[in-house]
């Protein structure tokens, strides 16, 4: 893709990053920019790498971070921390 | 608690910022940035929008009068959630600290949209940021600020992502420019066809007002001609009357 690709926290899924990173900037920018995008098609490689990363996190504590960040601002609200609206939130819900 | 706002502008256009975003580390200035991880991606085909959980590994260098409270660690990730929303060309952003949130919490908003004043081919980011302490004395105050600071530094950010869409820019339009590529084309051929239409209005209209100049010339003369002769008519038949 002409540019270097960033590295994983757990460095034995870095290969595997690279492999779904691949996949998913073609399928970004040919797929889903076009609105031709139907589903994710990087699935099996995804499947691979978030196997090796779910490993490592375990190993380096991070989950429990990460369960903690989730209950405050879920990804089901794109990240907006819970009864706590950001700035930039408070001036959309202003505008709208 | 404390705020940091920040707004750029990049001369590329939405499109190709938003794919650039996902290749946006290593970049030569923002070396603090080690790794970048996929948590998690959904992608909803009905309202053309894709979400992703993303884990950002930082290494930056914690001056010692902080050092206390870390650890000495310099280790530290971020949690981020960003939105694609497509149908209204808008990336949002939404990061936190996961390491060091007992001591501080930087909650911080990056969007990304087509830049008002030139929406095909400019993208305008604008950054917001909420910094809070949990020490409530001069320490506290004292974190905030050095935070915030941070968030001055890097805004050379910038410096950074640009160098990665010049990179990146060939690619994009060489593999992808259906989106941009063409349209510029496109503009790039309306503009000499409308150069080569207009030389030609002009080119006839100035033979049209020519013709209508030298046509006037020789109408007046006739006139003047006709005006003459009957003239003198007139003036033979008075003096024959007389």
């Amino acid at each position: 893709m002409g540019n270097i690709m960033s590295t994983s926290f757990a460095p034995e899924c870095t290969e595997l990053k690279h492999k779904y990173d691949s996949c998913f900037n073609s399928w970004y920018s040919e797929k889903f920019l076009k609105g031709k995008g139907l589903h994710n098609e990087c699935e099996d490689f995804w499947q691979d790498y978030k196997k090796c990363i779910e490993v490592h996190m375990k190993k380096q504590g991070i989950e429990h971070l990460l369960d903690d960040a989730r209950k405050e601002a879920p990804f089901e609200n794109g990240g907006t921390p819970k009864g706590k609206p950001t700035q930039l939130s408070a001036k959309d819900s202003k505008a709208r | 608690m404390k705020f940091f706002k920040s707004e750029q502008t990049f001369d590329y256009p939405w499109e190709q910022v938003s794919a650039a975003n996902w290749q946006k580390y290593p970049n030569k200035i923002s070396t603090h940035v080690k790794s970048v991880d996929v948590l998690r991606r959904e992608f909803d085909p009905v309202r053309q929008t894709l979400t992703s959980e993303r884990l950002i590994g930082c290494a930056q260098n914690i001056p010692r009068w902080l050092s206390f409270l870390t650890g000495g660690i310099n280790k530290s990730y971020v949690r981020e959630v960003s939105v694609v929303d497509l149908k209204n060309r808008k990336l949002t952003m939404k990061s936190c600290n996961l390491t060091w949130g007992s001591v501080l919490k930087v909650w911080e908003t990056v969007t990304y949209s087509p830049d008002p004043k030139n929406p095909l081919c400019s993208t305008k980011f604008e950054q917001d940021a909420e910094i809070q302490a949990s020490l409530h004395c001069q320490i506290g105050d004292k974190i905030e600020q050095w935070s915030v600071d941070r968030f001055g530094q890097n805004a050379k950010g910038k410096v950074g992502f640009d160098s990665v869409l010049e990179k990146l820019d060939p690619v994009w339009n060489e593999k992808f420019n259906d989106l941009s590529g063409k349209t510029s084309k496109l503009f790039d051929q309306m503009n000499s066809r409308t150069t080569s239409v207009l030389k030609e209005l002009n080119d006839r209209a100035d033979s049209v007002i020519k013709e209508l100049n030298d046509r006037k010339e020789c109408a007046l003369q006739d006139v003047n001609g006709r005006g003459q002769s009957a003239v003198s008519q007139l003036r033979d038949s008075i003096l024959h009357k007389n």
